[in-house]
């Protein structure tokens, strides 16, 4: 049923409580979406460390890229304005194109690098660009199972 | 969630806007465009359709807002986490604020929006004449709209003004003319020197890079704007700046993939860790029932006529020991949780004694289902499974987290996972085998179970008040006046909640008499409020709650006591503009009606201070997935 996915998600979400890191937002350089690369303890035993600047700086460099002000942003602005913001339907911006680079670079070190050490990185794109979090995967397969367990003993099955 | 009044000022704006442009066009440029010249009629046709672009754009576009954090941010801020947080930007220390809403520490620049209930990047204002706020993402909008509409103003004014002087003779088929140009120059002369004054503010905002959230609370004015980086980068930054995404929109949506990926790489886990979960987690979370004997203090609980049903009935009181004992624990609420009389962990519980309330009309056809799914319910719990617990604690308080409303309470029936109420999350876990043995022995009568319930409220009430004055208030505050009057301003926010509206259009001016609505709407962050954190605030702000609660009956009450207290009686770093009109607003606030939540009057039995709570808790809108 609808509501199970729902409270899947749910679960989801409140897997790791305990053991979820997250790497607040840089703001010495103003209100620009900078991630702080200082390697938090709880990662010590996790992973390493320069992996993990490593990745915190790629995503602050998509992320300065794309709110650069420069020639491409000065276009689109131009170009908005020109069109009474229609082509605001049209056309996707140079920032939701980075986005969508920065879900697939995410990805895919989640896949190579991550994952196989037992942690998730998620996208700050889904916490309002406040915070990196890095999830355990163990707590998500906890949460799935558990779900699970009791789905089963709502359902009398 | 905004009431309709809310959209009175939009409207009128659009219709006076199209309608005089539509006179304008139809009357008065075919006159001009003969005997003046037709260059100008289609200026200001273009212009007015920038107008109108800049002005949908404004009214629709998602001003930034930020989603509502998950609870499980919440892990490292558990209840001695200060209510401000510095940190340092360009050298100038700033403090970010907790949101008691939204969960999380404000970024710089941001501020909680009470009309429209969320936290905005870059808040600059709530703006009523497009029912919107403006924030990071359609200030542009918002300022072109307001420049080319003074623009377009003055041009339509100015020889509309022209027009009349030179048709000072006046035929009969030119009557109609005249006299429509004449109405569409009034409007434009009435409208012009408002909107000229604004934009001339707003152009003063844009080169100084502030927004009028910090100009009106003198939030730079002794000091230095960190967040200027001189005059021709800021109206660069305003104008030019690449559009950042919505950010609600993308909430959740990469879960599914997530699970993917973890479940991919299942083989090459290191070692599957036995659940540490609640080990961990117990000394640090605090139990946010804690509010929960705060309600219960205030109003002793007479005796519940609970249903015959013994299981039910067990397990409510497990809950009720339950949220009692880690009450005892940790007093000082970690603030975070929306429904924090929800101690029980499945709504059958509570649902269950909503009937018996005055509020149950809406739930009660709930309640038959709820009992099927109870005894089902039972066996986890019985078996005083941690990690069945832990599970399903965490997943309700999730859910409860996640602002289900009431129309979600259905869903609660069917499944506990679902059921907006589970606020139990680490701490129902500390004594899940201590607390249901001593329950389950117990004689399922009903004046038993009545006595029972009436005795722990009573047993609490003094671990409360000794808590209360045992442990210092984490929470910085200069003295008690202010602290205590932020509070019950905070408190009263629910019933302001057409104040925003009503004044919006003293908001728009840059005086000091949208003080008071600007802190109303800007400093306190939330719709339905949270109650004063800190030992004296804390007593004297519920006793202060306790009366309103009875004497308004405003549905914040139990609400706000429910809710986190972290950010009431902050310091307010304004204070020294804003007192004189804290005090004026708070008279004012004082005589408004209660809010629009509907609310029936807490009585003095503690289920209904539950089921109150939940329900208000179902009430919380639903952030956007």
């Amino acid at each position: 049923p609808a509501d199970t996915f729902h409270n899947l998600q749910e679960l989801h979400h409140s897997a790791s409580l305990a053991t979820k890191v997250f790497i607040q937002r840089d703001y010495s350089d103003s209100t620009i979406c900078k991630f702080q690369t200082k390697f938090p303890a709880e990662l010590d035993s996790r992973i390493e460390r320069s992996l993990f600047e490593e990745t915190v700086k790629t995503l602050n460099c998509y992320y300065g890229e794309a709110e650069k002000i420069g020639g491409q942003s000065y276009l689109e602005g131009c170009l908005a304005c020109a069109t009474a913001y229609i082509i605001f339907l049209c056309m996707e911006t140079r920032y939701e194109k980075i986005l969508k680079k920065i879900s697939m670079y995410i990805q895919e070190q989640n896949e190579k690098i991550y994952a196989p050490r037992g942690l998730l990185l998620t996208d700050p794109i889904e916490r309002g660009m406040r915070v990196v979090s890095f999830a355990n995967t163990w707590d998500v397969f906890l949460s799935v199972g558990t779900t699970l367990k009791e789905l089963c003993t709502i359902y009398k099955l | 969630m905004r009431r309709s009044s809310a959209y009175i000022p939009v409207s009128t704006a659009a219709a006076l806007l199209v309608t005089s442009s539509t006179l304008f066009f139809v009357f008065t440029c075919p006159w001009l465009v003969v005997n003046v010249s037709p260059v100008f009629p289609s200026c200001v046709g273009i212009v007015f359709l920038f107008v109108m672009a800049n002005f949908i754009m404004a009214t629709f576009m998602d001003a930034g807002v930020f989603p509502r954090a998950n609870e499980d941010e919440d892990k490292d801020e558990d209840f001695r986490a200060p209510l401000y947080k510095n940190v340092e930007v360009r050298g100038v220390q700033v403090r970010m604020k907790w949101c008691a809403s939204c969960h999380f520490y404000r970024p710089p620049r941001c501020s909680h929006c009470s009309v429209c209930d969320h936290c905005v990047e870059d808040f600059d204002h709530h703006c009523p004449w497009v029912n919107n706020c403006i924030g990071r993402r359609n200030y542009r909008f918002f300022f072109f709209f307001l420049f080319l509409l003074s623009l377009t103003l003055h041009m339509g004014g100015v020889f509309s003004g022209g027009l009349l002087y030179v048709l000072d003779h006046p035929e009969n088929l030119w009557e109609l003319h005249a006299a429509v140009t004449l109405a569409v120059m009034s409007v434009s002369a009435l409208f012009f020197i408002p909107v000229l004054g604004l934009s001339c503010f707003h152009l003063v905002l844009v080169a100084r890079g502030r927004t009028t959230n910090e100009q009106v609370t003198g939030k730079f004015q002794g000091g230095v704007n960190p967040f200027t980086r001189g005059c021709h980068q800021n109206v660069q930054f305003v104008l030019f700046s690449p559009i950042t995404p919505r950010t609600q929109a993308h909430s959740y949506n990469s879960q599914a993939l997530n699970v993917q990926i973890a479940a991919s790489h299942s083989a090459s886990f290191p070692s599957p860790r036995v659940p540490q979960l609640s080990p961990q987690i117990l000394p640090d979370k605090s139990l946010e029932e804690v509010d929960a004997p705060d309600s219960k203090r205030l109003t002793c609980p007479p005796p519940l006529p609970p249903k015959p049903d013994p299981v039910l009935l067990k397990n409510h009181l497990a809950a009720l020991e339950e949220s009692l004992l880690q009450s005892r624990l940790a007093l000082m609420p970690s603030g975070h949780n929306m429904n924090p009389l929800q101690t029980s962990e499945s709504p059958g519980k509570v649902l269950y004694q909503v009937p018996r309330d005055q509020m149950g009309s809406r739930i009660s056809p709930l309640v038959p289902q709820e009992h099927v799914s109870e005894p089902s319910l039972l066996q986890p719990e019985n078996h005083a499974n941690a990690l069945t617990l832990n599970s399903r604690s965490l997943s309700l308080k999730h859910s409860s987290r996640r602002g289900s409303q009431r129309a979600e309470i259905p869903h609660a029936s069917q499944s506990v996972l679902s059921g907006p109420t589970g606020s139990l999350s680490y701490d129902s876990l500390l004594h899940p085998a201590g607390v249901q043995p001593a329950f389950l022995p117990m004689d399922p009568g009903l004046s038993r179970g009545s006595v029972d319930m009436q005795r722990l409220p009573a047993r609490n009430c003094s671990p409360v008040f000794m808590h209360i004055n045992r442990e210092p208030s984490p929470v910085r505050y200069d003295s008690l006046p202010k602290p205590l009057m932020s509070s019950i301003q905070e408190r009263r926010e629910p019933d302001d909640k057409d104040k925003p509206v009503q004044d919006g259009g003293i908001y728009d001016t840059p005086s000091r008499r949208s003080l008071p609505q600007d802190f109303r709407g800007l400093s306190s962050s939330r719709g339905p409020t949270p109650p004063a954190y800190g030992s004296r605030e804390f007593l004297l702000s519920s006793a202060a709650y306790g009366y309103r609660s009875r004497s308004h009956l405003s549905s914040s009450s139990s609400s706000s006591l429910t809710r986190a207290p972290r950010t009431a009686s902050s310091p307010l770093h304004f204070n020294r503009s804003l007192s004189p009109s804290i005090y004026q607003s708070l008279d004012r606030q004082s005589q408004l009606p209660p809010s629009t939540l509907p609310a029936p009057l807490p009585t003095s039995s503690y289920g209904p201070q539950k089921a109150l709570a939940y329900i208000r808790g179902g009430e919380k809108p639903e952030p956007e997935l």
